[in-house]
């Protein structure tokens, strides 16, 4: 059970690194924009900045998904078994973005995401003992779920950006699971008194 | 525009209630520094008093604002004369046909109306330090520390001086919308000029003033900007004692704020969509806030293991950052060209 903390612990410490470099690169993309202005540049200049800002922000957006991935199934699985799953997860998506691309690699690796964090959202709906979270309580386990889904769903919305339909239908499906993670992760307490009417499973200490 | 409107009133009775506000955050200014410097709370009761009374200010004058935007709804429609409508509808309808949200065309019998949300231009940072002011006055009663009460009264006690010396929302109200209207109501004009003015003012009439979103995006990011303001006080607390109970109001306005936080900025996306078309991501504003956000996951990512060693300074490093990065992202409408900017 230590190592499955301490290996927790280190999923968000990577995570930190992640969203840091993101957060730098959003930076950059500010500071570019303002001294190259893009913004008095023709469409096609526009889109050029756009697409190398996205090429930019690929792989560390991948790194985010890849951390979900195995984030996802570390719900699901032992240690020992995750290890592996994060090992098979890692080549596939190294394999794939080598003959494919990277977009085909981020293609991949949200579509196993989305599949693994969709069991993982029955299950925490059926309210299965196998699961292993963070925090406990029904309500909460099901919305860091969604949380997690929503992001997912998101990140493949943009990918899928340019079919206007599917895109706009993602878009809503993604802000209605993360308004219902959100609620259900964060006001636990109050779902519970006002969906089943009973007292809250769950402290929230961090003690 | 001062003949269609009752300008002169809504600034007379802004400027008084503004005056009230600043003098009340006077005394609570006094208040604060007496707690912040002494070894024992004083004047609590009355500091409560003060802040109850700050907050019945601020409501007041956000309903004063209503009431003025209700008077621009009434007695500002973007009317035509009748012989021009035919000609306007058919220029909406070559618009519409080359985009894919068409705007609705011109009805003489119910012309256009300005439904202006309460909180463009000035009026922003009134409402965002109402929000202030409201959390503010809960977290006063929910605990008692004299030190972390002097703080919490000395950041409302700034936000009503800058509302009254730098961004007045009563003094030359709307000063841009009113800018932009007052030559469609000029007399004298011709027909072509009335019906320029008005393809200049209508577009930007459904997609900016009247959009359903302006309703939603704006104001829950005014609400995170508040909770936020909460949870670095709460940050810079942590650092100085390893306080459980100060920890629990940080943990709880954050949770609020990312929560609106996230909510707002999903709900700009369809409207930037419909408004701007799809070249604006990259903008300079959405790339601050996205890193806004990601600082924001990462600092309630942290704060599972808050007590884990150094991580409780870590996760109180964080909100504090998250709010300079809150600050860096307001302040980019200023400096950073784009569609958000206020340049």
């Amino acid at each position: 059970m230590k190592l499955k903390s301490s290996y927790d612990f280190y999923l968000i410490l990577i995570t930190t690194l992640v969203l840091f470099a993101i957060s730098l690169i959003s930076l950059y993309g500010m500071f570019y924009f303002k001294f190259a202005q893009i913004h008095q540049m023709a469409p096609p200049v526009k889109l050029l900045y756009m697409n190398r800002m996205n090429e930019i922000v690929a792989p560390f957006i991948i790194c985010l998904i890849l951390l979900l991935g195995i984030c996802v199934p570390k719900r699901l699985l032992a240690t020992a078994w995750l290890n592996r799953i994060t090992a098979i997860l890692l080549t596939c998506v190294i394999v794939t973005g080598i003959l494919y691309g990277v977009k085909a690699s981020l293609f991949f690796i949200l579509a196993a995401s989305l599949v693994l964090q969709s069991i993982v959202l029955i299950m925490a709906l059926a309210g299965s003992r196998n699961l292993h979270f963070h925090k406990k309580g029904y309500w909460v386990r099901l919305g860091s779920s969604l949380i997690h889904l929503g992001l997912i769903i998101f990140v493949l919305d943009l990918f899928l950006y340019k079919d206007r339909t599917v895109h706009l239908v993602l878009f809503w499906i993604t802000t209605g699971t993360s308004i219902l993670g959100m609620l259900f992760c964060f006001y636990a307490d109050s779902v519970v008194n006002l969906i089943a009417g009973r007292q809250p499973a769950f402290d929230e200490d961090i003690t | 525009m001062h003949s269609l409107l009752p300008i002169k009133l809504f600034s007379q009775g802004g400027g008084i209630l503004l005056v009230v506000l600043l003098i009340l955050s006077g005394g609570i200014t006094v208040s604060a520094c007496a707690n912040l410097i002494g070894r024992k709370p004083v004047w609590q009761e009355a500091t409560s008093a003060l802040l109850i009374s700050i907050n019945l200010f601020f409501i007041l004058g956000f309903l004063w604002i209503c009431w003025f935007h209700w008077q621009i709804f009434i007695k500002l429609p973007l009317e035509l004369p009748e012989n021009l409508s035919g000609w306007v509808n058919r220029q909406l309808e070559i618009m519409n046909s080359n985009s894919d949200y068409g705007m609705p065309l011109y009805n003489p019998a119910d012309p256009p109306r300005y439904r202006i949300p309460l909180w463009i231009e000035n009026e922003k940072y009134y409402f965002w330090f109402m929000c202030y002011a409201v959390m503010a006055l809960l977290v006063h009663f929910r605990l008692q520390a004299q030190r972390f009460r002097a703080v919490l009264h000395l950041f409302l006690a700034v936000q009503v001086a800058g509302l009254f010396f730098l961004v007045d929302p009563f003094n030359n109200p709307l000063p841009q919308f009113f800018g932009e209207i007052a030559p469609l109501y000029k007399a004298g004009q011709s027909l072509m000029q009335q019906a320029g003015h008005f393809m200049r003012l209508y577009p930007k009439m459904i997609y900016y003033y009247n959009a359903e979103y302006m309703w939603f995006h704006p104001p829950l990011l005014f609400i995170s900007y508040g909770s936020i303001t909460i949870m670095f006080i709460t940050s810079v607390f942590m650092l100085i004692k390893r306080d459980l109970e100060t920890e629990k109001i940080g943990y709880g306005y954050a949770k609020l704020g990312f929560f609106m936080l996230t909510l707002g900025m999903l709900l700009g996306y369809p409207w930037a969509l419909k408004a701007w078309g799809p070249n604006w991501w990259w903008d300079p504003k959405i790339c601050s806030s996205l890193m806004m956000w990601a600082v924001f996951s990462t600092y309630l990512h942290t704060r599972l293991y808050a007590n884990k060693k150094y991580m409780w300074y870590f996760t109180s490093i964080l909100g504090i950052i998250c709010f300079l990065a809150m600050i860096f992202t307001f302040l980019t409408s200023f400096y950073f060209p784009g569609e958000h900017t206020f340049q």
